[in-house]
């Protein structure tokens, strides 16, 4: 897949491999029906398009620094939309687990300290609980913004919307077995 | 495999076979990687071969002249001559052969150039597999027998299907040359998509003034045949004798007693108007008329909330009302609608005893208001939008009517859906006054049946339905339309009479107009429609030279390759057409601040700034994909000609044939085989003219002799190669229970030949023992070294 006109560090290359049509992204047209699809890309320092084209030109390390992948909500519009075919939004998923991997993220690392919140929570019981999840993130992040959202919090609870008591799958340990023999067999 | 050593088949039949085998340096080419010397001494050793000899170059004359004199000298009755591919230079040795006396068939190519010595640098593999390939050929050379080239008669008459610019560009260069053309075409008219077009590009030469010229000469053409509101049923024969059967639909119009004076849509009393039509009794809105489906207006008034007003009138009269029952006698006597019931209530009081009732058989045609001695009847256009886009449409707006006042023929059809008569048996107010007395409403489909030598495809394109794009919300939005809508909208023929309007009539202030709707796109066609850059200039312009407006064009290219193209696209830059490098993601009528308020808004991202841009607009053209016309893969079968993966039809070579298809005697011009503008379409139509002239006045066809025989005598009747034929060529005999060849059709495929199971078809010049002779030539080991 690796072909000299498009000059992708090797280890992108082979993280959109696993990607189903990842090498797709050699045929963007630069059109920008993903950013303009983006509910988020008000948000981003660089717009979709903006990173696909940087990751072309071998500009990884700028592409992970840039807060786009942390700022995607995963609704698909772009990879409903984009006329190439391309599957950005898992591509966002594996520019994020390269950032990690090497330590390249964003100086704001609020999107990675939510994801990594998150990632622990359901390791732990199988489910997200919000009400949980947030506090746990603000303790982590600055609990002052806690103030902010918290009239918003107790709406959604009145709404009937946040759980105060975390709950948890039935089988947790199961699924923590499922989870580490995964972890093994991709290394 | 049985590998002999290369004269392990039978080579003889009757008498000697002497081959001469040529092998050709081809310059450097061959020479180069090939040990020419060393090939000619294993030729000669080869069983069969009487002589063997090299040449710089055997295509040149003094190359021909060397196989030639060794013929004669030799007496030579077989010849390989082994150089490039068959297709390069096949014909050139076979009538060589043929001029010294010599069946052309005798011959055989053996290909050591673009199979051998272009596809290595190993010289002396290069010679080993060289030595392969012209033991090959001389061991199934000598298996060939005399074979004969069939002619047919071409007959002289043309088909063309399609009367759009290609179509109309055709049947005049041919009609010029005093050939006979038959136009099919499948609309009223014919002038196709151009005809509906205001300007066009670059030049802006207004295309009816350019196109109805054509139109005109094609239909006063002595040579030229229309059959227009006609479709072709089915094609059978082959290249020269085609039998077509042409359906021609009911049109209610005799086209040779009506003489185009147009009395019968001026008299016709069934509006196809764009508006609903509303008539209302003393200002009170009663019944909907509509154009099309009196049920569906109804539905319209009831969401209205007319439910409760529609009811007959009881109380006295306070208007203009007398109860005459004029109106009630004007809708069933003389429009045949019934709509309007006078009722008498005999049981009632005084003054109560009448009432009118409604129903929903009003198509809103107005002849009770203009019954009305009172006045208190009117009839006003039941819905707010003044504009409908999308049900726009030039010509009269009659049921029966013409397509446009420019129709060639210039005889009018009736509309069925909207035609009084056609709904409840009443109206005929078209027959009576036609002085032609060209109208009849029991007029039946006719077939007729036509000889053609040659047929022309010429059927142009469709847009794809915007419908199921609902991010651009046409069909959602009142002002958002397609580029063949905004044609008709500028149209000076169009129902607003060419001016640019939004549906409440106003002009807007500001136009988007978004590129590449469902081309360039995976999930819809993947090829550029190749026009829409430049209409979509076209467009930006127009908009802007009749109204005070700011355009913005959305694109992604502008693909501007043309004569003139880029200057124009130079030009709209000059007049201060915004153009934004991005695509539009989405159109919405969804407000984010306030000068959005009101607004069709269009999301997309300036890709040349980085940034998203919500441009709020009045109304929004949208540049849909040009595909295949629905049911060209029908047509495609009908004919034996392909399609390709796009849907449109494939040309036998993309740059050498254009014109030509896989069918001998069917050709294919215009937008029927790509996405083509008018210069291009018209290009075609004319190099498609020029070929079939070139059939017609060679007069016969030629055709190969490479094609499927049939031994009846082991044939079981079975039909399954019948269906496997590609081009149709094969069909069962009846009486005799066996399958018989066309050979006119048959292309030599060979898949018949596979597919019988009982082996009954052999093909000429690649028999089963031709076949395993040249295998065996090509696989066995050389004598001398191993090829391993």
């Amino acid at each position: 897949m690796a072909s000299p006109g498009v000059p992708l560090s090797g280890e992108l290359v082979k993280e959109l491999e696993r990607i189903p049509d990842g090498e797709k992204i050699k045929q963007c047209i630069q059109c920008g029906t993903c950013s303009a699809s983006c509910p988020t890309a008000y948000a981003m320092d660089y717009t979709p398009r903006a990173v696909i084209a940087a990751m072309r030109a071998g500009q990884l390390e700028k592409v992970l620094r840039s807060d786009t992948a942390w700022l995607c909500a995963s609704c698909y519009s772009c990879t409903v939309r984009c006329p190439a075919g391309i599957q950005f939004t898992d591509m966002m998923y594996a520019l994020k687990r390269l950032g990690i991997k090497h330590g390249i993220t964003p100086k704001d690392d609020r999107g990675q300290k939510l994801m990594a919140t998150f990632v622990e929570d359901v390791d732990e019981s199988g489910r997200s609980s919000e009400l949980w999840l947030m506090a746990k993130y603000f303790m982590r992040t600055g609990p002052q913004a806690a103030l902010r959202d918290a009239a918003f919090a107790f709406n959604m609870w009145r709404n009937r919307r946040l759980k105060l008591v975390p709950e948890r799958v039935k089988a947790a340990e199961q699924l923590k077995a499922i989870k580490r023999a995964l972890e093994r067999r991709q290394g | 495999m049985d590998t002999s050593k290369g004269n392990g088949h039978g080579a003889s039949s009757n008498g000697e076979i002497r081959v001469g085998v040529y092998v050709c340096h081809c310059g450097t080419n061959i020479a180069a990687t090939v040990d020419v010397a060393e090939v000619v001494r294993f030729a000669e050793g080869l069983p069969n071969v009487a002589v063997a000899k090299d040449y710089q170059f055997m295509c040149s004359e003094p190359g021909q002249e060397l196989i030639q004199q060794d013929i004669t000298e030799h007496k030579l009755n077989r010849v390989v001559v082994a150089a490039c591919s068959p297709l390069m230079h096949e014909p050139t040795f076979r009538r060589a052969c043929a001029e010294a006396g010599l069946n052309p068939f005798l011959f055989q190519m053996a290909n050591i150039r673009e199979q051998c010595s272009w596809v290595t640098t190993d010289k002396p593999r290069a010679t080993e597999k060289a030595k392969h390939i012209v033991r090959a050929a001389v061991s199934r050379v000598a298996l060939h027998a005399e074979l004969q080239v069939r002619e047919v008669p071409v007959n002289e008459r043309v088909l063309i299907i399609g009367g759009g610019i290609a179509g109309i560009e055709a049947a005049l260069q041919i009609a010029d040359a005093g050939k006979p053309v038959i136009l099919v075409e499948r609309e009223p008219s014919i002038g196709g998509r151009m005809a509906t077009f205001d300007k066009t590009f670059p030049t802006l030469d207004c295309a009816a003034c350019i196109l109805t010229p054509k139109m005109v000469s094609a239909g006063q053409h002595r040579n030229i045949d229309i059959r227009s509101y006609a479709e072709v049923a089915s094609v059978s024969g082959h290249v020269g004798q085609f039998q077509v059967s042409i359906r021609r639909n009911r049109r209610y119009v005799d086209d040779k007693k009506c003489n185009g004076c147009g009395l019968c849509y001026q008299e016709c009393p069934a509006i196809v108007s764009p508006k609903s039509r509303k008539v209302s009794i003393e200002g009170q809105p009663y019944f909907v008329g509509s154009y099309a489906e009196g049920g569906e207006a109804r539905k319209v008034t009831i969401r209205q909330g007319d439910r409760e007003r529609r009811k007959p009138i009881k109380d006295t009269p306070t208007g203009d009302c007398i109860f005459c029952g004029k109106c009630a006698t004007a809708c069933s006597e003389v429009v045949g609608a019934h709509a309007i019931v006078l009722r008498r209530d005999e049981s009632a009081e005084a003054g109560k005893q009448r009432s009118l009732e409604f129903n929903g058989n009003c198509i809103g045609c107005g002849a009770c208001v203009r019954e009305c001695p009172t006045g208190a009847l009117t009839v006003t256009d039941a819905q707010d939008r003044q504009v409908l886009h999308h049900e726009m449409m030039l010509g009269p707006n009659k049921a029966i009517r013409v397509p446009t006042l420019q129709a060639v023929p210039n005889v009018p059809f009736i509309d069925e859906e909207t035609c009084i008569h056609f709904r409840n048996g009443g109206c005929g107010h078209c027959a009576e006054v036609c002085p032609q007395e060209a109208i009849s409403y029991d007029m039946e489909e006719a077939i007729e049946e036509v000889e053609v030598g040659s047929i022309l495809v010429a059927t142009g394109f469709d847009t794809i339905d915007l419908a199921p794009m609902v991010q651009y919300g046409w069909g959602r939005y009142d002002n958002v339309i397609s580029g063949l809508e905004f044609e008709i909208l500028c149209h000076a023929s169009g129902s607003t009479g060419g001016k640019i309007l939004k549906a409440d009539g106003t002009p807007p202030k500001s136009v988007a107009i978004l590129h590449c709707i469902g081309s360039r796109d995976e999930h819809y066609h993947e090829h550029c429609s190749r026009v829409c850059c430049m209409y979509s200039l076209k467009f930006a312009h127009l908009v802007r030279e009749k109204v005070e407006c700011d355009v913005y064009e959305f694109y992604i290219d502008i693909r501007a390759g043309g004569k003139g193209y880029e200057e124009f696209y130079k030009r709209l830059m000059r007049e201060d057409v915004t153009f934004i490098r991005g695509k539009a993601a989405e159109v919405t009528n969804w407000p984010m601040s306030p000068e959005e308020e009101g607004k069709l808004v269009v999301k997309a991202e300036d890709t040349l700034l980085g940034q998203i841009r919500r441009v709020p607009v009045d109304m929004v053209i949208l540049s849909p994909a040009l595909q295949a016309r629905e049911g060209a893969q029908t047509l495609a079968q009908t004919l034996g000609i392909g399609c390709g993966g796009e849907g449109f039809f494939l040309e036998r070579h993309p740059k050498l044939a254009p014109v030509q298809t896989a069918a001998d005697g069917v050709y294919v011009a215009g937008a029927c085989q790509s996405p083509k503008d008018i210069p291009d379409s018209v290009a075609q139509g004319a190099a498609a003219a020029a070929n079939i002239l070139s059939l017609i006045d060679k007069g016969t066809f030629s055709i190969e002799p490479v094609v499927a025989v049939i031994d009846e005598t082991l044939c079981g009747g079975c039909r399954t190669c019948i269906n496997m034929c590609p081009y149709s060529a094969l069909s069962a005999d009846e009486e005799r229970n066996v399958a018989v060849c066309e050979s006119a059709l048959c292309k030599g495929c060979g898949t018949c030949v596979a597919t019988c199971p009982a082996g009954a078809i052999q093909q000429q010049g690649y028999t089963d023992a031709q076949i395993r002779a040249e295998l065996e030539g090509a696989l066995g080991r050389l004598a001398a070294s191993s090829a391993e």
